[in-house]
């Protein structure tokens, strides 16, 4: 090893170390984030699948008639969007919302990160946040990603022909496109939740493996749950239902019970979970990783 | 040297379930000393250097870093102290040096050129742009050492940093943490290795199954040393050994043959009577350094074993 050079660490012109901004931390933890390749895929993936799903669907002739919005694909495009929120919600959105927010705690127990992070002047609260915000953000950009893909791939590939309502009422094709973008736009509370929960199972399992994949089991339990006749309140709370709450909004007559309830319910996730992993990291002892 | 002891931990204790990582340690470290925490594995000395960094409370006790208390400063308590615990983890996907410039970025960020000094400083400059996945287990240990500098710490906490390494890497990681050292840098170093404390530090806490057997400076450990002893093996163990314990020497039978401990002088003149005694000598060689011997002693001996009486000046505490 050579040892020729002469600045040595503790010379008078020593910097002082202040305390970082969390602001600082969430720029590190973005920084860490571009440099994953997955992140990157799995925004180019959200770029190009739902390009892909509306050419397929478009081509089949016989349309998914037993789904929602699915018998109207052929004759409007504003109706694909919607088919394939009603499909994204089961396990896509849940699967996209863990992807990141499942590993971003649990890889540094897996990298053994945690003792070189936390040896400097940053604490676990400003790791915690800026970490679940990098998580949060960089879910509502994969959501406006396949949002705007989706939309935008079905007006070019479709049509934008004028939408029929739930209540079997036509819907112009501007009022189409607006109501549209806000449906997606209601599966930002619930996205969120599933990050929320994802994060709180990256933190406790330390596992990222489990952090991504169960979310998206927990996700599928919700969904049948829900289709279990018989436990409307319990339905109610699970985190799946507010990914239908944009229903209300193609009726003849709107009505936006379920929208609130939607968000108070995926608040109510989104804290428990948030407090819980929170709690959890707090209290660790950094032992392993 | 200021008054502000770099590291003030008194009557620290850690329990995991039913055992005691840490029982009762007291800890000092002035400002400006190379200070060693020696032990076997399982001694402690990690839990301690985890509770300095505030990875683990401990359950009893004080502790102070530069002046600074967890529970008075929180993360504050690290203002000007660096290091590593156990070995050194990076993200192995990316270059040692993005690895650093997302450390910097931490404090702060730093100017390229100061990067491109600690990756010198540690001899990485030319493997820099490489993955540390790719990293041997040595350059990773070096690269460690380079994130620690990187804080311009007035404390650097080292966790056994050679070990793991090769012989030359051993030898570089040595020749790096003197340099450091005598930089006038606070230097508490962990280490299973007598012989690396002994190079290294001015005092030193020895520790074992959670407690302080020895604190005190190498140079008074020295004095309370055992005799270097030799390993020699002959025709004629038995008659060695009479000839042995004859001049002085102490003999214990090995599995070899005979250990002798005593003056190099009189090893020497055994060597002579051997010789006029027509006894031929198949091996002589060195055992454990004194210090080596002593550190066995006093992390081998059970507390009510005499050998901690050696140590008088040097008490536990």
């Amino acid at each position: 090893m050579t040892l020729t050079t002469t600045r040595t660490p503790s010379t008078p012109d020593v910097r002082v170390m202040r305390r970082p901004s969390t602001v600082t931390v969430l720029r590190w933890e973005l920084a860490k984030l571009a440099a994953q390749a997955r992140s990157r895929a799995v925004l180019i993936v959200a770029l190009i699948a739902p390009v892909a799903v509306v050419l397929v669907l478009n081509g089949q002739e016989q349309p998914p008639s037993d789904t929602i919005y699915g018998r109207h694909i052929h004759t409007s495009g504003y109706a694909m969007p919607l088919l394939m929120l009603a499909f994204a919600a089961q396990w896509v959105l849940p699967l996209l919302a863990a992807v990141v927010a499942g590993d971003i705690f649990a890889n540094e127990d897996q990298h053994g990160t945690w003792k070189t992070i936390l040896t400097r002047s940053v604490s676990r609260g400003q790791v915690f946040w800026a970490k679940t915000l990098t998580a949060i953000l960089f879910n509502l950009s994969v959501l406006a990603v396949f949002a705007a893909s989706t939309i935008t791939a079905s007006a070019l590939i479709i049509d934008t022909q004028p939408l029929t309502g739930l209540t079997g009422q036509l819907i112009a094709s501007g009022t189409a496109l607006k109501l549209i973008i806000a449906a997606w736009a209601t599966a930002i509370a619930p996205v969120i939740g599933f990050t929320a929960l994802a994060l709180l199972l990256s933190v406790k399992t330390r596992n990222p493996s489990l952090g991504i994949a169960a979310p998206v089991v927990l996700g599928f339990v919700m969904q049948l749950l829900s289709s279990i006749s018989g436990i409307d309140l319990l339905r109610r709370f699970l985190l799946t239902t507010p990914f239908e709450s944009w229903h209300g909004l193609f009726t003849q007559h709107r009505f936006y019970g379920p929208l609130t309830t939607g968000l108070a319910v995926s608040a109510g996730w989104t804290v428990l979970c948030l407090t819980l992993a929170y709690l959890a990291l707090r209290r660790r002892d950094i032992t392993g990783g | 040297m200021s008054e502000v002891l770099a590291v003030d931990a008194v009557d620290l204790t850690k329990t995991y379930g039913p055992l005691r990582a840490v029982d009762r340690i007291t800890v000092q470290v002035a400002q400006g000393e190379v200070y060693g925490i020696l032990g076997p594995n399982g001694a402690g000395k990690t839990t301690f250097l985890r509770m300095l960094f505030g990875l683990i409370r401990p359950d009893s006790g004080t502790l102070k870093v530069l002046g600074r208390t967890w529970h008075d400063d929180g993360i504050a308590t690290l203002q000007g102290v660096a290091g590593f615990i156990e070995s050194p983890k990076f993200y192995p996907g990316l270059s040692g040096r993005r690895n650093l410039q997302l450390l910097a970025g931490l404090d702060g960020g730093v100017p390229s050129a100061r990067l491109d000094n600690v990756l010198d400083v540690v001899d990485l400059g030319a493997r820099q742009s490489d993955k540390v996945g790719g990293y041997s287990f040595g350059m990773r240990q070096r690269l460690g050492v380079a994130a620690a500098l990187l804080r311009d710490p007035r404390l650097l906490v080292l966790d056994e940093p050679a070990n793991g390494l090769d012989p030359a890497g051993i030898r570089d990681m040595r020749a790096l943490v003197k340099r450091l050292a005598n930089s006038g840098l606070t230097v508490l170093l962990s280490s299973h290795d007598m012989g690396e404390v002994e190079q290294i530090c001015d005092d030193v806490t020895i520790m074992n199954t959670g407690s302080v057997v020895y604190h005190g400076s190498i140079t008074a450990l020295r004095k309370r040393a055992p005799q270097q002893a030799h390993e020699i093996t002959t025709t004629n163990d038995d008659r060695t050994a009479v000839l042995a314990a004859s001049r002085g020497l102490e003999v214990t039978r090995t599995d070899a043959g005979l250990a002798v401990r005593g003056p190099q002088d009189e090893i020497d003149s055994l060597v002579a009577d051997l010789v006029a005694d027509g006894i031929a000598l198949r091996g002589l060689s060195r055992r454990e350094t004194p210090l080596e011997a002593l550190f066995f002693m006093l992390t081998e001996a059970t507390p009510d074993t005499p050998t901690r009486d050696l140590l008088t000046a040097g008490a536990p505490r």
